[in-house]
Order: structure tokens, then C-alpha cells, then sequence
């Protein structure tokens, strides 16, 4: 057992990536098994044992402890599967765009302009979509009550597209768009039931417990 | 079930234990070969706590430093039945169809 304090200070500065609420509550006791575990003279952190530390700050930081319903962690996982999709058609996109340009040029030399704006939207959204299906995963995960709105705000607005794009009777003429979009909306349609469910609701909104 | 999740219930299975004394005692019970380190046991720890199969069974300061220790819950005892039932199950089939004859496991 060694207990130098430049040891100590070591630990408590990788510590200090720990989430503050395990930090209030378990900081000085692991600690204190760090030091029981630590070498006889030893005064630096072991590259193995830092690891070690972070990865657990990450793990909790990324997946926190808290008891999440099913419905939740169903619904988590479906927002990263839509953010999958939106990956998968943003490729699909980028890849075939040189098809489709000369497939317009051709037959629609005047939808030339419209056709490239479009594509321009389509390519510089999808990273936004992305981003925001992974952070509303991620918010939703952690059961932060306003994540559940905007996710619920988001599949509102999401819907209003669907519905301005089918009226303009997109279906006849982008039938692959349109089946991608539906996908994404019924990924986004199931996920939101299920952040909605009474188990989500106590999870999103917990009752204060008694020890 | 994580082996290092199991062994740590495995270590609290008889009586609290606080968190050196489980890296001490999953050590002796895998046989030296699992040496939990401080930060995969305490996430483990945490995640344990929150899912209710261990709770707080005591504090205690020792040489001006916070010992917690550790004990099952009911549900901690019926989880960690559960998966020894489950590898011991897995472990019995895996050995009478290793034994030649039995079961008409080996032609």
C-alpha cells in the first residue's frame, strides 16, 4: 500500500472525468482502492489503469445507470437506426448524383438548376438530420424530459414534410425517395409511441424514492 | 450476464464486502486469472446499484478513508440463481457430450 500524495493527485485529476453525481458519491472511495491497489512506491497512474478509469467514465457518461424501461432503450435504439438511415440515403445520394444529373440533363434540360439545388439541400441537411437523430438518442437515453419533446416536435415537422411532399405527388415520380422517407418516418413514428408508454413517462418524469 | 458483473455477485453472495475485499475475492474465486480493476468495478458497481441487485450495506471510515460495503438484494440472489442455473446447465451438457459413449454423443 503506498499513499503519496502526487499518487492521490494523479487519481483525482482522471477522477474528475466521472460524472459529477458518481463523483459526490463514490470519489473517495475509489480512491481508496486505487491506492490499496497501487504498487509499492509507485507515483504515477499505469497507462493500463488510466485506461481503465476512462473507459468507466465513458461508459457511465455514454450509458448511465439509471433503470431505463425497455420502451426506452427500444426507442433509443431505433434513433440510431435512424440516424443510420439518414447515413445510408445521404450515401446513396452523394453516389448516384452523377446519374441523376445526366438523366436530367437529358431529358429536363430546364429542371437542370431546381434538380441541382435540390440535391444541394438534400446533401447539406442529412448531416444536421444525423446529428440530431444521434443527439436526441443520446438525450432520450439519459431521460431529459425536454429530449422527449423536441423528439416528438421533430417527428411532428417530420410528418408535415411527408405529407407536403405527397401532395405534390412525389410518390409517382421519386418512388425510391419516397419509400426511404417513409422508413424514416415510421422509425421516427414507433420511437416517439414509445418514449410516450407509462413506463417512459415514470422513467422521463421519476417520482421521488424512498432508501 | 458480463463474467466480471457475475463474479462480483459471486463475491457478495456470502456476506457484504467492500469494494478491495471484492477485487480480492473475485481474484481467490477465478482462480487468480480475473483481477477487476478499480474503474471497471465501480462502473459495474454503479450500474449493480441501479438496477437494484445490490444496495449499501454499511460505512465505515478506516484510516480517515470512506469504506462502502456491499450486499445482495433479494433480486441480486435471484439474478445471480438465474445465470449460475444457466452456466451450470450449459457447463453439464458441454461435459456429457465431451464423455465419449454417453448420450450417444460420440459415434
Amino acid at each position: 500500500m503506498t499513499d503519496t500524495p502526487a499518487l492521490e493527485r494523479a487519481y483525482r485529476r482522471i477522477l474528475s472525468c466521472y460524472p459529477r453525481s458518481f463523483r459526490a458519491d463514490s470519489e473517495d472511495e475509489i480512491l481508496a482502492v486505487l491506492l490499496a491497489t497501487a504498487a509499492e512506491g509507485q507515483t504515477r497512474v499505469r497507462c493500463a489503469e488510466a485506461w481503465d478509469l476512462i473507459h468507466g467514465a465513458l461508459r457511465m457518461r455514454l450509458w448511465p445507470a439509471a433503470p431505463r424501461p425497455r420502451t426506452v432503450r427500444a426507442a433509443v435504439t431505433l434513433m440510431l437506426a435512424g440516424a443510420a438511415a439518414e447515413l445510408a440515403a445521404m450515401i446513396t445520394i452523394a453516389v448516384t448524383a452523377g446519374a441523376v444529373r445526366a438523366a436530367v440533363a437529358a431529358r429536363y434540360p430546364a429542371a437542370m438548376p431546381a434538380a441541382t439545388v435540390h440535391e444541394v439541400l438534400v446533401l447539406a441537411s442529412a448531416p444536421v438530420a444525423i446529428g440530431l437523430w444521434l443527439w436526441l438518442a443520446w438525450a432520450n437515453g439519459r431521460g431529459q424530459d425536454w429530449a422527449r419533446m423536441i423528439s416528438a416536435a421533430c417527428f411532428g415537422l417530420l410528418s408535415l414534410v411527408m405529407v407536403g411532399n405527397l401532395s405534390q405527388h412525389a410518390a409517382t415520380y421519386a418512388p425510391a425517395n419516397m419509400i426511404a422517407a417513409a422508413i424514416v418516418w415510421a422509425i421516427g413514428l414507433v420511437s416517439v409511441v414509445l418514449i410516450f408508454t407509462p413506463a417512459a413517462w415514470r422513467y422521463y418524469r421519476p417520482q421521488p424514492v424512498q432508501h | 450476464m458480463q463474467e466480471a458483473t457475475f463474479l462480483i455477485l459471486t463475491a457478495l453472495a456470502d456476506g457484504a464486502q467492500h469494494g478491495y475485499g471484492i477485487i480480492m475475492d473475485v481474484q481467490q474465486i477465478s482462480g487468480g486469472r480475473v483481477t477487476l480493476r478499480a474503474g471497471t468495478l465501480y462502473t459495474a458497481l454503479d450500474r449493480l446499484r441501479a438496477d437494484r441487485l445490490i444496495t449499501v450495506d454499511r460505512e465505515e471510515i478506516v484510516e480517515g478513508r470512506l469504506r462502502r460495503y456491499y450486499r445482495l438484494t433479494p433480486e441480486g440472489t435471484e439474478v445471480l440463481v438465474a445465470e449460475a442455473a444457466r452456466l451450470q446447465a450449459n457447463a453439464t451438457v458441454a461435459l456429457t457430450r465431451l464423455r465419449p459413449g454417453l448420450a450417444g454423443g460420440l459415434a
